[in-house]
């Protein structure tokens, strides 16, 4: 428990620091963009916002697989930090994404398939922790929280498909096609700002969990002192 | 086998059970009617446009009724702590998944069977060449549907605010589903043509094979203390 | 068959249920399970029936742990409520079919016909579980449980609603199930029927189990052990 708390002040001391390197890289090293000019550098968040998302998911799936397996409170405290960090960053990158989209294309929201895409993942997001908050039973919810967590992921390809195809299969691609990879013909300079943000919000996104995870493990210990202290 | 034979008289019970009742197949359908009127009153559904709406509306209201549907699909498991009764038993839990599924599509397709003529009725839809095709790729949808659902129905069973959190849980999930079905519907309606769809209904198959397989393996531990 | 339940605990929320339970259960054994309400009766049927898990310690079928049992094993052990488990809306024999399916056991129509004449219900076989009374609706658990002879049997609270003809196939069903090498707890406030049809007592006070042993010496010891077990007939102050 001591080690959890130290490796997570080293975490945020890092992230802190590569936040504020990054936002240096970013908003000030960095060239503007060749058409989109200063709007573009929102990317140097929204990208790695989009990856700790995607990140967040993933450690839902594994706490989830290994709580139905082991049935070990840590792992289900795990999913369910990575889960509301999740909502975090998912919001956060939906944010982002429309801040960018209303002086680029003049509106908050387009129907274009990654904001989609992020949506959903969102909304998913969200009903894992609803579908926790009304089940009373504690192990019922981890177990349902994990049953959601593992469809969910499974899902996640074919929804990915879908929404993508939706839009292309009868959009014509448009000039600034939001979805397509920003690394792909990025200038060195963009890419290394893009890198020391990415960093950050790694750094970031690790601490947080930590410290969520913490948080979970104390009330867990909490329970257990109730129970077990009067015995 | 006896997970077929289990499967059976678990899907014999809520038959005889419905076909005694009768709480869960004409609620959907009347329910499903109604909902065709709203749309009307919220869309004004001309003649022109009705192939193009067809599918989007439908299919609507084919997963708002069958929400319905989801939530009264343990219901009799709920009473009289049945489902403890079937937990004391040896039973294949899975065979409850797959009676359930079945059980559920059984009355989602007699309800689309009902709704699809009402539809064509109503709005003027002339399709009974396409009939079949039609019909394949809805089955394809609705199992779809009732695999995710019936997984979450039993997820959900001792919840609170239970109908809304059924529906918020499944409809996100359901997306592939939904896209795919209409898609496929709206290309056949307007060209008869399959080619053009393959790729969802690849997707929608995909759908089906992989959630019926998961639920199947997973449902154990959905039911168990 | 052995049954070992090893410091069986159990709690609900920060609240314990059940505490520190220990004994064996052998064939042949007929307990009578005795406490106050709420003292922990049901909670310990339901964890030996494995439809609750518990919070820690173990219960043993022949050294196969339960919550890791498949559901073949975790059959073994039978629960005799009085007044659930069935299906309202299908016939008495409709529900026998059923659950005589589900235990993978072969329907044999005359088998259930026997087992309904054997509780008396044989003429409310085509009948609807609803239209039955509460002590019916009894007889008709009792009906199911003589098929399926389990190797263990938990039964709770099953004099409730029985008629004195009831309570006779009741116990006899009982000392039957004894006799051939199965093991029966009964979980009841009749106490004196309950220690003239077992040969061994186990009593609960307040979640923990504060007496394993012979009949005679549980009648002795009631007041002593849980106070107040039998009714003493006081006024209610109004």
């Amino acid at each position: 428990m001591a080690q959890t708390g130290k490796t997570s002040k080293i975490l945020g001391a890092l992230a802190l620091f590569f936040i504020l390197l990054g936002l240096y890289w970013g908003l000030i090293k960095a060239p503007p963009d060749a058409y989109q000019g200063d709007s573009q550098r929102i990317m140097y968040l929204h990208i790695p916002s989009i990856l700790t998302a995607y990140l967040s998911f993933f450690i839902v799936f594994v706490g989830s697989c290994l709580y139905l397996w082991k049935r070990e409170r840590r792992d289900d405290i795990l999913a369910y930090a990575a889960a509301e960090i999740g909502v975090l960053f998912t919001a956060l990158t939906i944010l982002e994404g429309a801040i960018w989209g209303k002086p680029t294309w003049g509106v908050w929201w387009t129907w274009d398939a990654r904001l989609t895409f992020t949506a959903i993942l969102l909304l998913i997001f969200i009903a894992y922790l609803m579908l926790r908050a009304l089940i009373e039973d504690e192990n019922r919810a981890a177990v349902s929280g994990a049953v959601l967590g593992i469809i969910g992921v499974l899902d996640i390809p074919l929804i990915h498909m879908s929404v993508y195809w939706w839009r292309t299969l009868h959009q014509p691609p448009s000039i600034l096609r939001p979805d397509k990879a920003p690394w792909e013909n990025i200038h060195p300079a963009m890419l290394e700002a893009l890198i020391v943000n990415g960093i950050a919000f790694l750094l970031l996104y690790f601490y947080l969990l930590s410290q969520r995870v913490r948080l979970g493990e104390k009330q867990e210990e909490l329970k257990n002192r109730k129970l077990y202290g009067r015995c | 086998m006896e997970l077929l034979r289990q499967t059976y008289w678990l899907l014999w019970k809520d038959v005889r059970l419905e076909l005694r009742r009768r709480e869960s197949l004409m609620a959907m359908f009347f329910f499903g009617a109604l909902l065709l009127f709203l749309f009307q009153f919220a869309f004004e559904i001309r003649p022109d446009r009705v192939a193009e709406m067809a599918p989007g509306l439908l299919w609507l209201a084919f997963v708002f009724t069958g929400t319905l549907g989801l939530t009264q699909l343990f219901q009799p498991e709920r009473e009289n702590s049945c489902l403890e009764a079937l937990l004391l038993t040896p039973f294949d839990r899975s065979a409850l998944f797959v009676s359930k599924v079945l059980f559920n599509l059984i009355l989602m397709i007699l309800v689309e069977s009902a709704v699809f003529p009402l539809f064509a009725i109503l709005f003027n839809l002339d399709y009974w060449t396409l009939l079949p095709s039609l019909f394949a790729v809805t089955f394809l949808g609705t199992f779809g549907f009732c695999v995710l659902g019936t997984l979450f129905s039993a997820v959900t069973l001792n919840a609170r605010a239970r109908e809304l959190l059924l529906p918020l849980v499944l409809f996100p999930l359901l997306i592939p589903v939904i896209l795919a079905t209409i898609r496929c519907l709206e290309i056949i309606l307007r060209s008869g043509a399959w080619s053009e769809g393959l790729p969802w209904l690849r997707l929608l198959i995909a759908f089906d094979v992989i959630f019926m397989t998961a639920g199947y393996l997973i449902f154990e531990w959905v039911v168990e203390a | 068959m052995n049954l070992r339940v090893r410091q069986l605990s159990k709690a609900f929320g920060s609240q314990w249920a059940l505490q520190d339970i220990s004994f064996d259960l052998h064939g042949g054994d007929c307990v009578a399970l005795l406490g106050q309400n709420g003292a922990g009766k049901t909670t310990l049927l339901k964890l030996l029936s494995a439809l609750i898990q518990p919070t820690s310690g173990a219960i043993e079928i022949d050294d196969v742990n339960l919550a890791q049992a498949s559901a073949r094993v975790r059959a073994l052990v039978g629960y005799f409520v009085p007044s659930a488990h069935f299906y309202e809306h299908l016939t008495v024999k409709e529900n026998l079919r059923l659950f005589v399916a589900l235990y993978s056991m072969h329907n044999n129509g005359t088998d259930l016909d026997d087992a309904l004449d054997r509780v008396g219900l044989l003429h409310w076989r085509d009948r609807f579980v609803s239209a039955l009374s509460a002590g019916m609706k009894c007889r008709l658990v009792l009906a199911k449980w003589l098929l399926v002879q389990p190797a263990f049997l938990l039964l709770d609270e099953p004099y409730g609603p029985l008629d004195g003809a009831g309570v006779d196939l009741l116990e006899s069903f009982v000392s039957s199930l004894a006799q051939r090498n199965k093991a029966v707890i009964i979980a009841t406030h009749q106490i004196p029927r309950a220690l003239a049809l077992c040969s061994r007592a186990l009593v609960l006070n307040q979640g923990r189990l504060v007496f394993d042993g012979e009949r005679h010496e549980a009648a002795l010891n009631l007041d002593r052990l849980v106070g107040s077990l039998l009714p003493r007939g006081k006024q209610w102050n109004s």
